[in-house]
């Protein structure tokens, strides 16, 4: 079925081989698999409730996306072989495989498509950092200073107000700086549906910056092992209309701390 | 010297470690104005212990007898290296390397003994939200010990039994460079085990295996076990990897050259060449660290000038590398093994030596990705996140250097080669998920909770141990002279296997769920996947039981084992079992590499013209 015209090794040649072809049907079914798979990650992690999480969902999904082919490659041969390739019986192989040592073309092309892959993955990851790192109005930026404990979370509302919170309430749509810091072992701030998180570390200052899109109920979590109590170390954060945070606000501006 | 032995080692060492307790409990400042006294009793006793069964094991027999200008005679030399000794040779400071390696086998079967029932009980008192199986204190402890056994199991598991006994004979060497160096490497981690294992009786660590300081400094005593052995175990890495690398470089025999030389080699001695530079950096953190706990420095406080990021740069400078020094080892066993199984030469070795190379140098370049969420350099992070995804590109070249010894080979399908495919799918997915947590955003998300502790046992564990379990049924016959039986080993790796994916892939799930790391109970939200989890661990437990016996009954009453079973053409098939003390009656000559398979067929030679029989 080959024409006189082709030769071994050229890729006319190549892509006729019958085992070409097989692997080929199944790079294809495993690469679409994956793909499928892709927003499942994404969904798993529930609804996003701020600009970053929606960076980090979009993120691990296009990532999938890209190395669904490369993993499809590996999988498809190493699958192909235990049918297509494989001696049969328990006992050695009376035959050789191929004598092939290498291929510089493959070995090149290779290299150049992990290359890529890898400055696409750059590319998007610096573009995404460089994303939350712009400032559209600093003035509208609240900040609120965080306090790790042993093992609770506290919250100052220096700017907003005067005055201490175990419970953080934050408005829509608005950004918001957290101080973060730890008055004893180092703790993790961690926003969960947010898809924020930052160290809390004794004597130093750490920063965090996030947007909250939904309103809604969301959980904080330690996530650093802080001792004994660290599974038990954890608050809610309450985002809330402009209008209802600053009701919020006023309630407890009137309590000293 | 004749009469020392671990016996006379454990003594000594139980001697000296009750005498040190004793003067130190009599002697050193107590009380109010004196907090250090217990952490001062309890190290200063451990290293009693240790310096003890080191003499007492006779580790100080040459340096001494050189003292006395009464240097080993031939006779001692020979009787050090287990000369006609029989069983006994196990049990004392035996210089001969196949000894040391079926030593640092059993020691490592041990260790993840240990770890893996460590495991089972942290996953028992998961497999609820609220459960009361153990209390807090006791499971935070039990994390941090299982993660540290785990990674000096994992740090030993290829080079240990399998650097030390099959290295010298593949490059056709009559032993390692230092024999004495080799005994002592091992039995400084046999001192430093019981120091580790202590830990759980002194109240425990609170830390988990990263031992994060500041909480180092106000963990339990058990914190200070863990220091020590620590310390000494840093001693026997390093030990260790300037004698893998003196005898890789300078005893291969007559005829090898680099590019002849088995790819094993390369990452032996890669692994042990990152290693070196690495784990001091680990025992510096640890001394500093017992320093804070015993004597009030502030390395680790941040009231006093010090500064908790500084441990954490030093953990994460060795933190890293070290895990090539685990899976690196793992990998090129498997590149050994898989072109005997596909009857076919090792794909490209240029490029598994240069994907090695990359790798480790790579390595020491990509630390504080494992800190972008720790605030202490904010602008580090984007260069952390280049260097840590241009490690995907040597990393790749090692799959492609699989696949292509993989095509259009004659696979062979016994439990080497199965453990190969199995490291391929884990390492697929370990990979990939790396490659979510090296970008920053993500990471934001994703650090602290089980996502990276499932990322991180798809690669140590799915890559790394799987690989070493391939490992020890391809050398199976040449360490022991028997056949491991398959027909048991085989569906017990499967079990393994299986249990393996649901019991991390449980992890991922409740990972991106919101859980964070090291939790004793949790919230309702994950009840799922942890369930899940804890299936699949006992799934684990019972494939590696079933494991264990089979590798036992093994050894003890296995088929006896033809020289080459697996018409391999490294050096160590050459020779016969049992293996002569100084492995070859007559040195090797080398006259090619051995990766010579190949039955060229049409695709090989001639042209598409002919028809061809598929």
């Amino acid at each position: 079925m080959s024409t006189n015209e082709s030769t071994r090794g050229s890729v006319s040649e190549f892509i006729r081989r019958p085992y070409v072809r097989h692997i080929f049907i199944i790079w294809v079914f495993v690469t679409i698999a994956i793909g499928f798979f892709a927003p499942v990650q994404s969904r798993l992690m529930g609804n996003s409730a701020s600009l970053e999480m929606d960076v980090v969902k979009e993120t691990m999904t296009i990532f999938t996306f890209w190395s669904a082919p490369v993993a499809g490659l590996v999988i498809s041969i190493a699958l192909y072989s235990l049918f297509g390739w494989r001696s049969k019986g328990d006992t050695a192989p009376t035959e050789d495989g191929s004598p092939m040592r290498s291929n510089s073309k493959v070995v090149v092309g290779w290299l150049v498509g992990s290359s890529v892959l890898c400055v696409m993955l750059l590319v998007w990851g610096l573009a995404a950092m460089s994303e939350s790192h712009n400032e559209s109005d600093p003035a509208k930026i609240h900040t609120v200073d965080v306090v790790g404990n042993q093992w609770v979370w506290n919250f100052d509302y220096t700017e907003d107000g005067n005055f201490s919170s175990p419970v953080l309430y934050l408005p829509v749509d608005e950004p918001v700086m957290f101080n973060i810091t730890s008055v004893d072992v180092i703790h993790s701030f961690w926003i969960v549906e947010m898809g924020v998180k930052m160290d809390a570390n004794p004597h130093e200052t750490t920063h965090m910056r996030v947007t909250p899109t939904k309103l809604g109920v969301f959980n904080v979590r330690c996530a650093e092992l802080c001792g004994l109590n660290h599974s038990a170390m954890f608050t809610k954060v309450h985002v809330v209309s402009k209008s209802d945070y600053l009701s919020w606000l006023d309630s407890m501006k009137g309590s000293v701390q | 010297m004749r009469k020392l032995n671990a016996f006379t080692g454990v003594v000594f060492g139980l001697l000296l470690g009750f005498t040190v307790n004793y003067l130190s409990r009599k002697y050193l400042a107590q009380g109010e104005d004196f907090p250090f006294y217990g952490d001062q009793v309890i190290i200063l006793t451990m290293i009693g212990w240790a310096l003890g069964f080191m003499i007492g094991v006779g580790a100080f027999v040459g340096p001494y007898r050189w003292l006395m200008n009464r240097d080993l005679s031939y006779e001692d030399q020979m009787w050090l290296a287990g000369k006609d000794a029989g069983i006994s040779r196990y049990f004392r400071f035996t210089t001969d390397h196949k000894v040391v390696g079926i030593q640092y086998l059993v020691m490592t079967m041990v260790l993840l003994g240990v770890g893996g029932t460590l495991a089972m009980m942290v996953r028992t008192q998961l497999a609820m939200p609220n459960n009361h199986f153990i209390n807090h204190s006791m499971y935070n402890s039990f994390v941090g010990l299982h993660g540290i056994i785990m990674i000096i199991a994992t740090i030993i598991m290829v080079t240990g039994p399998f650097g030390n006994f099959i290295l010298p004979i593949m490059i056709g060497a009559r032993d390692m460079a230092f024999p004495r160096l080799n005994a002592l490497s091992f039995w400084l981690i046999f001192a430093a085990v019981p120091i580790l294992l202590a830990a759980p009786f002194l109240g425990g660590i609170s830390t988990g295996w990263t031992a994060y300081a500041p909480l180092s400094t106000q963990a339990p005593p058990g914190m200070d076990a863990y220091i020590l052995a620590i310390i000494i175990f840093a001693v026997s890495s390093a030990v260790a990897g300037a004698n893998i690398t003196t005898t890789a470089v300078t005893l291969r025999a007559r005829g090898m050259t680099w590019d002849r030389t088995p790819i094993f080699v390369y990452g032996a001695v890669a692994s042990v060449g990152v290693a070196i530079p690495a784990f001091p950096m680990f025992m510096a953190s640890q001394i500093f660290s017992g320093l804070d706990r015993a004597t009030g420095s502030s390395f680790y406080d941040a009231t006093n000038g010090g500064s908790g990021w500084l441990y954490a740069n030093l953990f994460w400078l060795m933190g890293h590398p070290e895990v090539y020094v685990i899976l690196l080892p793992a990998l090129v066993a498997l590149l050994e093994i898989v072109p005997v199984f596909s009857r076919s030469p090792l794909f490209s070795f240029n490029a598994a030596v240069a994907g090695i190379v990359g790798i480790t140098g790579l390595s020491v370049l990509v630390w504080a990705h494992h800190m972008y969420a720790s605030g202490w350099a904010p602008n580090l992070n984007a260069p952390f996140m280049l260097t840590t995804e241009i490690i995907s590109i040597p990393t790749g070249l090692l799959f492609l250097v699989f696949i292509g010894t993989i095509w259009r080979g004659k696979i062979w399908v016994r439990l080497p080669m199965i453990a190969v495919y199995a490291v391929l799918w884990n390492f697929l997915i370990g990979g990939i998920t790396g490659i979510y947590l090296s970008d920053v955003p993500a990471d934001m998300a994703l650090h602290g909770s089980m996502y990276v502790t499932a990322h991180f046992h798809y690669t140590l564990m799915g890559a790394g141990l799987t690989g070493m379990i391939g490992a020890t049924a391809y050398w199976f016959p040449k360490m022991t002279g028997r056949m491991l039986n398959e027909k048991i080993a085989t569906p017990a790796f499967l079990i393994m296997q299986v249990g393996f994916q649901v019991t991390f892939m449980g992890m991922f799930l409740v990972g991106l769920e919101g859980q964070p790391r090291r939790v004793a109970i949790y919230d309702i939200l994950f009840a799922n996947g942890n369930k899940i989890s804890t299936i699949g661990a006992y799934t684990i437990f019972f494939g590696a039981l079933i494991m264990l016996v089979t590798i036992i009954d093994s050894w003890r009453h296995g088929e006896i084992a033809p020289a080459n079973p697996w018409g391999s053409q490294t050096l160590e098939w050459k020779v016969t079992n049992p293996i002569p003390l100084e492995n070859f009656l007559v040195p090797p000559v080398v006259t090619g590499d051995p990766y010579q398979f190949g039955k060229p067929d049409v695709y090989d030679l001639g042209s598409a013209k002919e028809k061809v029989e598929v």
